[in-house]
């Protein structure tokens, strides 16, 4: 089922009342629709991390509020959030979080793990998926011993290996090369495509933006401008 | 909710106990060295405890001693007759006791008895004579009855001596001189430390060891009271006709060498194992280095959409795993430190000045209640340092919990 993510008047403020508060976002309203790439550019600091966490349900907003289908999920419990993320969305962290000790294959079956598939049948598809991302060679690598592009691409396979409705992707193509970029988005639209995966993405690269349907640029956690 | 996850779950948390090798093995380690220190100190403390109530089983119903300005001394002849003629006192024998060489320096205990009062106290230590041999007769001189503890202890001398019915046994007496004894009977007994290296005589020979005249009396009176009397009755008159007495239930001495034997360092010993493994396991489990890994392993699956069980059920299996692993290996270090090799150092800790006089090893015994306890002092405290922070973080938003702030 084809899912819409949109976010009403949302701010997030860090440490309020410290000397240290900071706006990370400030009254953004924005919408993110299946079948569309929605990209989020600006200089760093600008907030794009801070909204795609509160767009994931990975943190709850200052003020504002989500939806998800038209439900706000603002207010709702963890447990309930926690089962939209792992039902709807997948993540790709700009921290990447790979657990060194793991290796590639058992660090994409990770979000499998926590369903009733069968270990086996996890770690089959998750070797599909890396080979896709032309990691094939690297399958049982442990994460510590690949290089920084390689272990984007462990990362990026593991967001996808539920098959989402929602991709979130936080600088995904950060520590990759012209080339596998290009594969990677041509991947990636054709899932946009075929079954009409929604696209949140945060970048500084100008290929990702150009390729995105649509832009929203931050400035100090305020949407200063969007384009097609 | 499907087996599989909880297999998938199961299977996640067995490979990272493995996958963080150092760190579980540490875990392990200190588990196994705290279980086995809490092992070996039960072990002893039960087999001490087991010991004496059986000897207290063939101890006599009352113990009655003299005591003079607060010290042990004497019991005159005349207190036999006085205590006999107290209500509810069925048999009076008056003991003559003292700790004797019987070669090499090895210490045991003479007790001196009047045989034909004694043999009739029934289940009375040294009473229960193996096939072949007798007790001490009343007009027996210089005859022993043996415990099995020294049939062993000579048999097992630096040069081997078979004893038995019919043999000779010297014993070094008060002046120096080797006295001759024959061995009349072999007796065995359940109690290890009070009585299986008991020899038992009559009177006059032990008053001979000992270098004790005639008239100077007894080292107590064993007393055993009227079936259907209570014995606290029968002690309180005993002591108020014996002016100077102090009297002993079997109950009392019972709890008087509960607490001389271990009964104390024991306890002592338990709770201080017990704490040091929870506070060195906590303290290393709440170390910056391996909670910092854990709290972002727990903040990256809530992200991918674990559920707050499914990282408890995780992290309980991983505790549970390593507690177990650990506590198996320690009750097995006990095992093999107490009965396989003496307990070297700790028995002396434990049982401090008896151990001289335990010629045949330190008492052991172990219950389904010491290993049970052994396994719950070891899994609690790792389960409540690994769920306890996996459970706070996985309630907290995953962003704050991945970035550590
Ligand atoms: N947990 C936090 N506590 C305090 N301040 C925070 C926290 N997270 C983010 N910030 C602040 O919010 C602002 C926006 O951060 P954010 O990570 O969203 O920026 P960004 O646009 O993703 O930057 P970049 O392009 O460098 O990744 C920053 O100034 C940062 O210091
Ligand atoms: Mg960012």
């Amino acid at each position: 089922m084809p899912t819409t993510i949109h976010v009403e008047g949302v701010w997030k403020v860090y440490g309020a009342g410290t000397p240290r508060e900071v706006v990370a976002v400030r009254d953004v309203s924005l919408k993110a629709g299946p079948g569309r790439v929605t990209a989020l550019g600006g200089p760093s600091g600008s907030g794009k991390t801070t909204l795609l966490c509160i767009m994931g349900l990975l943190t709850r907003p200052t003020r504002g509020r989500v939806f998800i289908d038209g439900t706000d999920l603002t207010g709702v419990s963890e447990v309930f959030r926690t089962r939209v993320r792992r039902q709807k969305i997948g993540f790709v962290f700009q921290a990447q979080y790979l657990l060194p000790q793991l290796t590639a294959v058992e660090n994409v079956a990770l979000p499998l793990l926590c369903t009733d598939i069968s270990r086996a049948e996890a770690e089959e598809l998750a070797e599909e998926r890396l080979t896709e991302l032309g990691l094939g060679h690297r399958l049982h690598f442990r994460v510590a011993e690949l290089s920084g592009g390689e272990q984007q691409r462990v990362s990026i396979a593991r967001s996808l290996i539920r098959g989402p409705e929602v991709l979130i992707a936080d600088e995904p193509s950060s520590s990759i090369d012209a080339r596998q970029t290009a594969d990677l988005l041509a991947v990636l639209r054709g899932m946009v495509d075929s079954r009409g995966l929604a696209v949140i993405v945060a970048s500084h690269d100008p290929r990702v933006l150009d390729w995105a349907d649509h832009v929203y640029w931050l400035r100090d956690g305020r949407v200063v401008e969007a384009g097609q | 909710m499907g087996i599989r996850r909880h297999v998938n779950l199961g299977s996640y948390a067995l490979g990272n106990v493995l996958k963080y090798g150092p760190r579980s093995a540490v875990l392990v380690l200190a588990l196994m060295f705290s279980t086995a220190l809490l092992c070996s100190t039960e072990f002893i403390h039960e087999g001490v405890t087991v010991d004496i109530y059986a000897s207290a089983s063939e101890s006599p119903d009352i113990v009655v001693q003299r005591l003079e300005a607060g010290r042990q001394a004497l019991v005159p002849q005349q207190w036999v007759k006085n205590a006999s003629v107290v209500r509810g006192v069925r048999l009076v024998t008056p003991r003559v006791w003292g700790y004797v060489d019987i070669g090499g320096g090895r210490l045991v205990t003479v007790m001196g008895v009047n045989a034909s009062v004694y043999g009739l106290a029934f289940g009375a230590v040294g009473t229960d004579v193996l096939d072949g041999g007798r007790f001490i007769q009343p007009d027996d001189r210089g005859k022993i009855v043996v415990g099995q503890g020294i049939v062993d202890l000579m048999q097992n001398a630096y040069s081997p001596v078979t004893i038995g019915v019919g043999s000779s046994l010297g014993i070094v007496a008060y002046n120096g001189t080797t006295m001759e004894f024959e061995v009349v009977g072999v007796f065995s007994s359940q109690a290890r430390v009070f009585s299986n290296d008991l020899i038992v005589t009559d009177l006059q020979s032990a008053r001979d060891l000992f270098g004790l005249l005639n008239a100077s009396g007894f080292t107590d009176l064993a007393v055993w009271t009227e079936y259907h009397e209570d014995i606290n009755d029968v002690a309180f008159r005993l002591d108020t006709r014996l002016a100077g007495s102090r009297v002993l239930t079997r109950d009392a001495i019972r709890d008087l060498q509960l607490k001389a034997y271990g009964g104390r360092a024991g306890a002592v010993a338990l709770v201080w194992a017990t704490s040091l493994a929870s506070i060195v396991l906590v303290a290393f489990m709440a170390s910056s280095a391996a909670s910092d890994e854990a709290r972002r392993e727990v903040g990256l699956l809530k992200a991918l959409g674990y559920d707050t069980v499914d990282v408890i059920e995780i992290r309980m299996f991983e505790a549970t795993v390593i507690s177990l692993f650990g506590a198996s290996l320690g009750v097995s270090a006990a095992v093999f430190f107490d009965f396989v090799l003496g307990a070297p150092g700790l028995a002396l800790f434990l049982l401090g000045w008896s151990i001289p006089l335990l010629n045949n090893g330190i008492p052991l015994a172990v219950s389904a209640q010491t290993i049970f306890t052994a396994y719950v002092v070891a899994i609690t405290p790792v389960i409540v340092a690994t769920v306890v922070p996996a459970w706070r973080n996985a309630i907290t938003e995953p962003d704050t919990v991945l970035r550590g702030v």
